[in-house]
């Protein structure tokens, strides 16, 4: 092999690892931060449950969001040379990874997958113009990079109404929290599993098609129903306060919701590491970069192990700083802002677009609090994440294109 | 936080503490601050003026904490900041709140610079009266504890109810409260010519001092009343 393919191939897996523990380190916290702050589980716990489910998560979810990155921002046909097309991945992968070191450095608000589409646009436009990028698709990316929290708001404002309504306000909101959360809890399942299984590898390896698959999904709700209601029996009313008793059960619900959400971050943020990996992984094994071809499972699982391992390297002191920060939190906002991030992100890595998992949380929060939920939810980090919207695409694109120009030149 | 850094906004979006718990730590100050007036003017009442300087000092620390407390909810609630209620109104209501504890403050302070013997005939009905503040104010802290419980369940209708069952409760201990005081004055009128006249003034001034907690509490359940309205 070719010595300058291999060092970008290595050096490529390296920089996609870093992404990843970065990924692993700062997002994760963020995603799991509702579940420590409630207190749902210990900042031990939320560790171990991001590590596995975000690996989980990106295997078997990952592909969508990946050969998106990987193949449908930059328009590879364009590019006749196939090194420049190894260049542009690595230098966008090291672009995006230096940008994300100075935010986390800073503490902005920024997505990592804002600063990789970014990092992507940049070196397109040097190498092959502004034609070469694939507009209608960074569109679609752009606009879901608004909605993505508006759905999450709406979606955590439904949920918490829905649990006002349907126990607070009633005569025993004890008893109905018996029902109502498991009942919750089964579709929170039914979607983990009906995603896990349909239009993935897994669900083709076990040879499953879509009617079965809702089939074994719902099996599965129904499963985790019993068992959720089982867990609640053990749970009863000490002292007067009912609310209290809701507070508790919810405690033990949002445990499923908090791998509901490590499990969405998993699918939709692994490609933000792997996806130009992926792309001169294919380049550099096949000679050319195929958008249709399927992502390696290997790669996939690399990205995974890397958020994983982030997860437990940094990632703990980050949620155990968390613990201590957000304490206003009860189970029930938190088990909305769960869901209402989660289902939204999931809906995103099934339809192939790179969301922001903080930023929908953000909205979730957002949304909570106009449910009139939250004491106190401070609107100005609304006004943070714009501006990171808006100064994350142009200035990682402006570095990866720097970085690619110079590459150019010393490689030829 | 050391040379750690990372990218987390849902810390500053979650702020760390909640302007209703400061609100409750605001009034247990006043709690605090009304039981110790409460037996400092039992005292009075008997006469046993010795003792009740101590109690104007203890009432002025705690009236002084409370302002810290009241200081550091409104540095902690910026503009741009979403509440379940109206800014504004929450604004209002600490400030009414406070307003219990400044009368209480001045109450005292007065009280102690003129000791005036209360005649043995008024001595039942300013004791009587003094509770009758004393248990408006009891019946604000019940609604404030109810309106966090409200706050708590997101506004359920039933919660909703209760408060405004306290509300309620407020308003009428605060309308008997006014009924033994225009007693109380009419009984001072009478017994006027036994009165030396600043003894009299001062006896009056007493019972209206007392009254203004009254009408500060029926105040902040008020501002509770209209932060619940649908």
């Amino acid at each position: 092999m070719d010595p300058i393919l291999l060092i970008i191939l290595i050096g490529g897996g390296i920089l996609g690892f870093y992404m990843a523990w970065n990924i692993g380190s700062n997002d994760v916290a963020n995603s799991m931060a509702t579940a420590v702050g409630a207190k749902a589980i210990t900042f031990r716990q939320a560790v171990i449950i991001a590590g596995i489910l975000n690996f989980v998560g990106a295997v078997f979810v990952g592909s969508h969001v990946t050969e998106t990155i990987r193949g449908n921002i930059v328009n590879p046909s364009l590019i006749e040379n196939t090194l420049h097309i190894l260049l542009g991945f690595f230098s966008s992968l090291l672009a995006a990874s230096i940008f994300v070191m100075l935010s986390t450095w800073k503490e902005m608000p920024i997505s990592t997958t804002h600063s990789v589409i970014g990092a992507l646009v940049g070196f397109g436009i040097i190498e092959s113009g502004i034609s070469s990028i694939n507009w209608s698709k960074l569109g679609e990316v752009a606009m879901s990079w608004v909605l993505s929290p508006l759905v999450g708001a709406v979606l955590a404002f439904l949920v918490f109404r829905g649990i006002v309504k349907l126990i607070f306000e009633r005569e025993r909101p004890s008893e109905s929290a018996r029902v109502v959360g498991p009942g919750i809890i089964a579709l929170t399942i039914i979607l983990i599993v009906s995603s896990l299984l349909m239009k993935t590898n897994l669900g083709r390896m076990l040879n499953i098609d879509i009617r079965q698959a809702i089939l074994i999904a719902i099996g599965c709700g129904i499963a985790g129903m019993i068992l959720s209601m089982l867990l609640l029996r053990r749970i009863r009313l000490k002292g007067e306060d009912e609310y209290d008793a809701v507070e508790r059960m919810f405690r033990k619900l949002q445990i499923v919701t908090s791998c509901y959400v490590a499990f969405s971050h998993g699918a939709n943020d692994v490609a933000n590491a792997i996806g130009p990996v992926a792309g001169i992984f294919s380049v550099a094994t096949t000679g050319v970069l195929d958008p249709k071809a399927e992502v390696p499972v290997a790669l996939l699982a690399l990205g995974g192990l890397g958020i994983a391992i982030g997860c437990m390297t940094w990632g703990h002191k980050v949620m155990r700083t968390l613990g201590y920060r957000i304490t206003s939190l009860t189970n029930t906002r938190g088990f909305s802002v769960d869901f209402g991030a989660a289902t939204t992100v999931l809906i995103a890595s099934k339809l192939g677009l790179p969301v922001s998992t903080s930023h929908t949380v953000v909205g979730a929060v957002v949304g909570v609090g106009l449910a009139r939920g939250l004491d106190a939810v401070d609107l100005r980090v609304i006004r943070k994440i714009i501006v990171s919207w808006l100064l994350t695409v142009p200035s990682s694109a402006g570095l990866s294109a720097i970085i690619f120009l110079i590459l150019r030149c010393m490689v030829g | 936080m050391d040379e750690r850094h990372f990218r987390l906004p849902i810390t500053d979006t979650l702020r760390r503490k909640s302007p209703f718990a400061g609100l409750l730590e605001h009034m247990n100050k006043v709690r605090e601050c009304i039981d110790v007036l409460k037996e400092g003017l039992k005292e009075y009442y008997e006469g046993r003026f010795d003792r009740f300087s101590e109690v104007a000092k203890r009432v002025s620390e705690l009236e002084h904490e409370a302002d810290l407390i009241k200081g550091n909810i409104r540095a902690h609630l910026p503009r741009f900041i979403l509440m379940p209620v109206d800014r504004g109104q929450f604004q209002w209501l600490l400030r009414e709140q406070d307003a219990i504890l400044d009368h209480a403050e001045n109450l005292a302070e007065m009280l102690d610079m003129r000791h005036t013997k209360i005649p043995k005939e008024l001595k039942d009905l300013f004791v009587e009266h003094m509770e009758k503040v004393m248990e408006t104010v009891r019946a604000m802290e019940e609604a404030m504890e109810r309106f966090k419980v409200l706050l708590e369940t997101s506004f359920a209708t039933k919660e909703r109810d209760l408060v405004k069952e306290k509300i309620h409760e407020v308003h009428r201990k605060e309308w008997e409260a006014d009924q033994i005081k225009y007693k109380l004055t009419r009984e001072i009128y009478r017994i006027e010519k036994k009165l030396k006249p600043m003894d009299e003034y001062h006896l009056l001034k007493i019972a209206d001092w007392v009254d203004d907690i009254a009408d500060h509490a029926e105040n902040v359940a008020d501002l509770i009343r209209s932060m619940i309205a649908r």
